[in-house]
């Protein structure tokens, strides 16, 4: 019953949430929503059982990348700086216009083709069975996989990380003359 | 003793993490990269220690190989990739010669290298070289061979041009490197070759050595052939053609002449220990392969002629480490003929002979070079007609010298007789038996043998003895004192080319009997891998290369030395009949040799610059190497490629560019001109502006399509995947 | 009833929001929104297919290297758009169409 709640609201805040992300006019509204759509999908791992993934997804990514995205937006002027280009011509506006939602749906649409026609039937002939997975702890497995089948990876991504520390620092440093 | 990894692979790593350790800190801690240099490769060398001890003191009897394996990557069944380990005698010998002659090599650079400029960075790369070579040794298969022979490839490339400020030095290691890329093409072929071969043989690719051996048991290339020729002799001679690359054989051996514009302890390791050694250890790999696609008497020829053609040559050079160089390619010839005429056993024996002697002798000529300094133009001497004398200033190097000249002449109880005496008499035998065709490498062998002794004296007579030709720089060079980087190395080579270490007995025949049990280790240990022994390959099963060696460890039946060889008595007689004619041959001919440049160099008998005006024609041919560097440069590259280049460039310009964009040009008048009539004609009287609109919207959508903006870019990308995906 | 296909359902809308938002907006920012909403649908993939089909920790792994590498690239993204801001005063799309300076 809890499950079934949880998964009600998760489910409400993180489509809730896309949905505000495409519609909203104001990029920091669009963040919020964001915010919103991430913890909703925190609160669907929960109720799949993967507790650890959950709790880094609120760490990392609400705690973390979202605020990095509210102090870039803060950063750049927030919304439209400039409605003209420098050869003069009108821009089109920062949040989008109509012809751009027609792109952007258009594509949408073409995209939810290959979901929905080719992908789902592959889906549903691999036979899901009914979980008997129930809450039980999963980050000492996680932690055993981690350093035992996917070392190699878990060590690159500690140097990806590395490397994308030291890049951004020196990427969004100004230049000196 | 066990193979695991904790016991192999610290072998070919201690010197690799040497070497990538070093390519931090040389810069800053030059002395302590040095230190671990040196202390690596003698961590190699005590590893190496261990596995002879195993084998050769061991129990493992004559065939005895470990061969293990791990998978290196998996690309579905169809494409699997192990590398691995393969140990027998030949791999346990070549392993301890490898890594000692590049220790002593590398103690030796201590001295020589002292006040260079680069002498960290001279150390970086032997460490990578020595890695790459006993990498090479121990390698299970043919492709982590090419692996460790491009690596070392690169490494001579570098450490010949380790004074790149001279023009000729940079100019002879792209020589190096483009030449020896000749023959390192072929090899890939070959192995490309033979792994189709052992798929199509077995079912699973593969060019491990064992993999090679058994197919060939098993009759897996018969049959095969490839545009006409037999499939075995196209892969065979495609290996041995990076043999003929890297070891400097006929036709390919320009480039090692050139190779001593190095230091000198780099000429040292590439033409001893390494390099050259590599080619020839190959083809002592592949023998069976060389055998089963009739090659022999092909690599009979090819290193006879080497064999001549590098001796002759070396008559008449006046620098000291030219006639070392062209020694060395003369040797490698015999090898090459040794293998050629069925000689294995021998032609391994004078792979190591040679690459103790000769290192020997470099690392000598190394040190008389470096006490030899002009103090006019601040440069070392290397000319042999300004020395002479150098006796007495420079005793123990002398002696060093000495004692490698008389093994590498042929002077009984010395190595080189050893082992280049079993190769001519193998190489006679051949002739007598089978006559016809393979009296020419035997009768080459023998000529060689005689200019050899007499180069190599002349080269000691005019360095050590007579009066100084140069009084100012023989007063300005110090006499010699022991230190131990400098004379220990030496002296340590010096004490190995001493004939019993090598045959078990002073003589290395049976014909004077001294002491008179004599221990043939390396007769006993080497056999010689024939067809009719590679059935026990058949049935191999795969073992794990990892920290635990579960292989049968059963004691095996010791081998012991049979003198007739597995031959009949009869046969077997015959064959020592021939043997002896051929030492007392070659004994005679060295000492004529030696006798000739006593007269010449000496005595005074005979006058040298006579012989060169008698035969001036030749005299000019040899100065210019057989002008096969003209032939290379001013033949083949500028006609032959440069024209082949221009031909490309004139197609591009005059026929791509004419009629491809030209024409392209053309096209578009005519259809400018055909639609503007069609505008005038057609369109203009319909009162409608069409082919501008054509134009104008293929002008829209080439605009857009490369607009730069990012968003577009993605609406084609999920455009195309959606085509793709309706598609399938 | 909660099956895969709820979740999937939820992941697909997650995806095609995200794509509308990447063709829509024409702020930099906004578009690296976008990107976060694709790479959580397809994680959210990942976490309800190892639960109702594969049953496996191996899912739970994707998901943390999913949001690890969407950190970094979020850290590196929002570097570059903070230069381009300082370069062009604009974080408009259509303005960074020059791969060079």
């Amino acid at each position: 019953m809890f499950g079934n709640i949880l998964f009600l609201v998760s489910a409400l805040f993180s489509v809730l949430g896309a949905v505000g992300v495409v519609a909203t006019k104001n990029i920091m509204h669009a963040c919020v929503y964001l915010l919103m759509s991430l913890i909703g999908v925190a609160g669907l791992y929960l109720t799949l059982g993967a507790d650890f993934v959950a709790a880094t997804q609120l760490v990392v990514y609400v705690g973390g990348v979202v605020i990095l995205m509210v102090f870039a937006v803060m950063l750049t002027g927030g919304a439209d700086s400039q409605k003209s280009n420098r050869f003069g011509i009108k821009k089109t506006p920062m949040m989008g216009s109509i012809g751009t939602y027609i792109a952007g749906g258009i594509s949408a649409i073409l995209a939810s083709y290959i979901v929905i026609f080719r992908l789902l039937p592959k889906v549903f002939e691999a036979q899901p069975v009914n979980s008997t997975m129930a809450f039980d702890k999963t980050v000492e497995k996680i932690g055993m996989l981690l350093v035992s089948d996917h070392v190699l990876a878990f060590e690159i991504s500690s140097v990806l990380l590395l490397g994308a520390l030291v890049g951004a620092a020196v990427i969004a440093r100004p230049k000196r003359n | 003793m066990d193979y695991t990894v904790g016991s192999v692979a610290p072998i070919v790593l201690l010197p690799f993490f040497a070497f990538a350790i070093n390519a931090f800190i040389v810069k800053r801690f030059t002395k302590t990269a040095v230190g671990i240099s040196c202390l690596a490769i003698f961590g190699s060398l005590l590893y190496s220690l261990a596995i002879f001890k195993d084998f050769v003191f061991g129990q493992y009897a004559t065939n005895y190989y470990i061969h293990k394996v791990f998978t290196w990557f998996d690309l579905g069944p169809s494409f699997k990739l192990n590398m691995g380990i393969y140990i027998d005698n030949l791999t346990a010998v070549m392993l301890l010669m490898v890594s000692g002659c590049a220790f002593l090599i590398h103690i030796f650079s201590t001295y020589y290298m002292a006040d260079d400029i680069r002498f960290g960075r001279f150390f970086v790369y032997m460490s990578l070289f020595t890695s790459a070579m006993l990498g090479l040794v121990v390698s299970d298969n043919l492709l982590g061979m090419f692996i460790f022979w491009e690596i070392m490839g690169f490494c001579s490339y570098s450490l010949i041009g380790h004074y790149y400020e001279k023009e000729e030095a940079g100019a002879a290691s792209i020589k190096a490197f483009m030449t020896t890329r000749v023959g390192d093409v072929f090899f890939l072929l070959g192995i490309v070759m033979v792994w189709h071969t052992v798929a199509r043989a077995t079912g699973e690719g593969s060019v491990a050595l064992v993999d090679i051996y058994k197919v060939l048991a098993m009759g897996g290339f018969d049959n095969l052939t490839l545009w006409g020729f037999p499939l075995v002799t196209c892969a065979a001679l495609a290996i041995f053609m990076g043999t003929i690359g890297k070891s400097a054989q006929f036709p390919l051996q320009v480039w090692l002449p050139d190779a001593m514009m190095g230091p000198t302890p780099c000429s040292a390791l590439i033409h001893a220990a390494t390099m050259v050694a590599a080619g020839v250890f190959l083809s002592l790999r592949i023998y069976p392969l060389l055998e089963a696609g009739n090659l022999t008497t092909f690599v009979a020829y090819i290193g006879a002629i080497t064999a001549f053609g590098a001796a002759t040559i070396a008559l008449v050079q006046t620098d000291l480490k030219a006639v070392l160089a062209y020694s060395t390619i003369s040797q490698l010839g015999y090898m090459v003929l040794g293998i050629g005429v069925g000689a294995y056993n021998a032609a391994f024996m004078h792979l190591i002979t040679h690459a103790v002697f000769k290192a020997c002798l470099f690392l000598s000529a190394g040190s008389v070079i470096h006490s030899l300094h002009d103090h006019h133009t601040h440069a070392h001497v290397q000319e042999m007609p300004r020395m002479g004398g150098l006796r007495k200033k420079m005793p123990l190097t002398f002696l060093a010298m000495m004692c490698c000249t008389l093994a590498i002449s042929g002077i009984p109880f010395f190595s080189g007789f050893v082992s280049k005496d079993r190769i001519l008499g193998d190489a006679l035998l051949r002739a007598l038996d089978d006559g016809g065709a393979l009296w020419g490498p035997a009768v080459l062998g023998f000529v060689a043998a005689f200019l050899t002794a007499f180069y190599m004296f002349r080269m000691m007579f005019l360095t050590f003895f007579g009066n100084p030709k140069d009084q100012e720089l023989y007063d300005h060079t110090h006499v010699e004192k022991l230190s131990w980087n400098r004379n220990v190395p030496l002296l340590v080579l010096t004490l190995f080319t001493l004939g019993f270490w090598y045959s078990g007995s002073f003589t290395g025949q049976k014909l004077v009997k001294f002491p008179v049990i004599k221990k043939e280790w390396f007769q006993t240990l080497i056999e010689k891998p024939e067809k009719s022994k590679l059935g026990r390959f058949k049935d191999l099963k795969r073992q794990e290369w990892s920290s635990v060696d579960n292989r049968d460890k059963t004691p095996l039946p010791k081998s012991s030395y049979d003198p007739n060889h597995g031959l009949s008595e009869e046969r077997a007689h015959h064959v020592h009949h021939v043997h002896h004619i051929g030492a007392i041959l070659s004994i005679i001919i060295a000492f004529s040799g030696v006798g000739l440049a006593y007269l010449m160099y000496v005595a005074g008998k005979l006058n040298p610059s006579w012989w060169v005006n008698k035969l001036s024609g030749w005299y000019k041919a040899l100065q210019n190497k057989y002008y096969f560097d003209d032939f290379y440069i001013k033949g083949v590259i500028q006609k032959g490629l440069l024209k082949l280049n221009n031909l490309l460039a004139a197609f591009d310009m005059g026929i791509f560019d004419r009629f491809a964009i030209d024409g392209w040009k053309t096209i578009n008048e005519w259809a400018f001109r055909l639609s503007g009539k069609f505008d005038d004609e057609v369109i203009d009287k319909a009162g409608v502006g069409g082919g501008p609109l054509v134009v104008k919207g293929f002008n829209v959508i080439l605009r857009t399509l490369q607009s730069g903006k990012v968003q577009f870019y993605f609406i084609v990308i999920i455009v195309v995947l959606v085509s793709y995906i309706f598609s399938i | 009833m909660i099956t895969l296909s709820s979740y999937l359902v939820i992941s697909t809308i997650l995806f095609l929001a995200g794509i509308v938002v990447m063709i829509a907006r024409k702020n930099i920012v906004a578009i690296l929104l976008g990107i976060e909403l694709i790479l959580n649908a397809s994680a959210l993939n990942f976490v309800a297919y190892t639960k109702f089909v594969n049953q496996n920790l191996d899912g739970h792994i994707f998901p943390l290297f999913i949001i690890i590498v969407a950190a970094a690239e979020a850290a590196v993204g929002l570097a570059i758009v903070i230069r381009f801001y300082q370069i062009r005063e604009s974080i408009h799309i259509d303005d960074a169409t020059q791969l060079q300076s």
